[in-house]
């Protein structure tokens, strides 16, 4: 019997080049829909006096786009996190990044700096700088309590989170309510319209340290079993383990900086694309980045029109979304131990 | 060519002595079995073996060099180890699971090469589960999983190959078919294999070299027939028995205070 692996490299490239196209096809439909509806036609006649062509280039791809970058970051980061965690349960929120960029913002907002950087405001730089040192923190704290185990790392991210989230609680009680009134917004997630540039930029990032991430790919498989018995097989687990975690949080810290806290995508993408795609992380991977890319593109031009000319949080929209959605896979899939 | 050759190891752990003036040698092609009471050091004494852990004191060789000069890369490619082992929620199949010892031999965009497969074939082959190769890791009996384990380690292809207790959560036909197993493995592949195992009587039958590993300095190892005598076996584990030979086969037969005993009538 001549036997072939589920996945080569031939149909990786295939799936690859289809999600590609696929987020590319919702990227530019998406762009054309909102509440003032774009004709392709009107599009490709491209004058400068055009105004359908410049709310399309200036507006909302750039929003799109946006939504695109934090979905994939969001929904890949997720992915690596649940196979180096070794739980199902775990999101790119686990190790803390949420409450770190929480407070991160809150100061901001309470101190009133003023300032730019990349094109982003104080909120979102002190939200970035905020989220990255609770990460470190949640490792150092991680490693000094449990050397050979994620356990003390999965702790460690609950109780840093749970200290944090009382700060954040703290600084809310004593702020003047219309300081508080920002971030509160801030941090339910939210998309909003960002220069090409600033938008070009963090994509550029994203898109790096994803395909570094996928480079683990093979590595990570192997972690999802044990740590010692990857170690017996040749790889350097410590190594591993310590890239796939800084590069997961550098990016859910640019997504988080980009977008406030956006709940659900990165624990249910993961789930819902390992169904189709099997576990394999070479292949699992770039398609939970495409799909969160996806389902973030569709997601917030639902909330950008839902009650328009008024807009909805999409962290809200995930999180009502994704809640009941994750409900029906979890139970349709309840017979098959390969979920949970 | 000696595969193994441990000289005067010790080992502590917090302090407490956990393995201490331990020597044997294990010469390329035997079957040695490691028996021993719990917290004796079996398993301290596999991890020392692959370098998870350090010795306090002593020299561990593997292939004529030291244990030390091997970097991670080059042990694997000497030495396998299948333990207990955590099998993820997600569903990967025994395919993909053997496969994964080719991982350090993967090309620059993560995938295998021919050759590889050929060797994942092989070892699925020589396990017996190569009809399961399509089925998932958590939907196959716990025997077949230990096949299937046994097979990543042998596609590691590595001349020396360790077991801890793979034999304990399954019954007696399973047991002799993961011995069988074993044994082929040394006598058709020139396999050096190490297994811990608590079962003495199959120990006896399969392996080559016994290793009675008992607390601190106490320990024997030689073959079946030096060690079946009652002192030996009874000192190491502190229980009373019967050794008897029954058609060429060493047998002990442990008593407790009870044994034998019946209801009242």
């Amino acid at each position: 019997m001549e036997l072939e692996p589920k996945l080569t490299f031939n149909r990786l490239a295939f799936s690859f080049m289809l999600g590609i196209l696929v987020l590319a096809a919702t990227i530019i439909a998406c762009s054309l829909i909102g509440e003032k509806t774009i004709s392709l036609a009107n599009l490709l006649e491209n004058s400068s006096s055009n105004v359908d062509y410049e709310i399309f280039y200036q507006i909302r791809l750039p929003r799109v786009i946006l939504a695109a970058v934090v979905g994939a970051a969001l929904a890949a980061c997720g992915a690596v996190l649940q196979a180096l965690l070794k739980n199902p349960l775990a999101d790119p929120y686990i190790l803390g990044i949420s409450s770190g960029a929480g407070v991160g913002a809150m100061f901001a907002s309470l101190a009133g700096l003023q300032f730019t950087f990349l094109g982003r405001g104080p909120i979102a730089i002190c939200a970035f700088i905020g989220a990255f040192i609770t990460v470190w923190l949640v490792w150092t704290i991680g490693s000094l309590a449990d050397r050979r185990n994620t356990t003390g790392l999965l702790l460690a991210g609950v109780v840093v989170n749970a200290f944090f989230s009382a700060i954040i609680m703290f600084m809310v009680s004593v702020a003047k309510s219309q300081d508080v009134q920002t971030t509160m917004v801030w941090l339910m997630g939210n998309i909003s319209e960002e220069k090409i540039s600033t938008v070009l930029t963090m994509a550029g990032a994203t898109f790096v340290s994803l395909i570094l991430l996928m480079r683990l790919a093979p590595s990570l498989n192997l972690l999802s079993f044990s740590e010692s018995q990857a170690k017996t097989i040749g790889v350097n687990t410590a190594k591993v383990r310590f890239f796939a975690f800084l590069i997961a949080a550098f990016i859910t810290s640019i997504a988080v900086s980009l977008s406030g806290l956006i709940g659900f995508v990165g624990l249910i993408v993961p789930h819902a694309v390992r169904l189709v795609s099997g576990p394999d992380h070479r292949k699992l991977l770039p398609m939970t980045a495409i799909s969160g890319a996806v389902f973030m593109v569709i997601a917030d031009t639902i909330a950008r029109i839902a009650i328009s000319p008024a807009q909805l949080p999409v962290g809200i929209l995930t999180a009502i979304l994704g809640g009941p959605f994750f409900i029906v896979l979890l139970i349709k899939n309840s017979r098959k131990t390969s979920l949970i | 060519m000696t595969a193994i050759n441990v000289e005067n190891l010790n080992f502590a752990y917090n302090d407490e002595s956990i393995i201490s003036s331990l020597s044997f040698t294990v010469d390329q092609g035997d079957f040695l079995a490691i028996a021993g009471p719990n917290g004796a050091g079996k398993s301290s004494l596999l991890n020392l073996l692959i370098g998870q852990l350090e010795p306090s004191n002593g020299n561990i060789s593997l292939m004529n060099a030291n244990l030390s000069d091997y970097n991670h890369k080059e042990l694997a490619r000497k030495i396998a180890i299948v333990r207990q082992e955590f099998v993820p929620a997600f569903g990967f199949t025994v395919y993909d699971t053997v496969m994964m010892a080719r991982t350090p031999f993967f090309n620059i965009l993560g995938f295998e090469s021919s050759r590889d497969r050929k060797i994942v074939d092989a070892s699925l082959e020589a396990t017996g589960v190569l009809h399961l190769a399509q089925r998932e890791l958590n939907h196959i009996s716990g025997g077949e999983r230990q096949r299937v384990f046994i097979a990543r380690a042998l596609a590691q292809d590595t001349p020396i190959i360790l077991l801890d207790e793979p034999t304990s959560f399954l019954d007696l036909k399973h047991q002799i078919g993961i011995y069988d197993l074993l044994k082929e493995m040394q006598l058709e592949s020139g396999k050096t294999i190490i297994t811990v195992t608590h079962d003495l009587n199959l120990a006896a039958q399969y392996c080559d070299k016994v290793l009675l590993l008992g607390y601190r300095d106490k320990y024997h190892i030689g073959e079946p027939q030096d060690l079946f005598v009652e002192k030996k076996i009874s000192e190491i584990f502190s229980v009373e028995g019967t050794s008897a030979i029954i058609d060429g086969k060493y047998i002990f037969m442990p008593e407790g205070r009870l044994s034998g005993k019946r209801k009242a009538q």
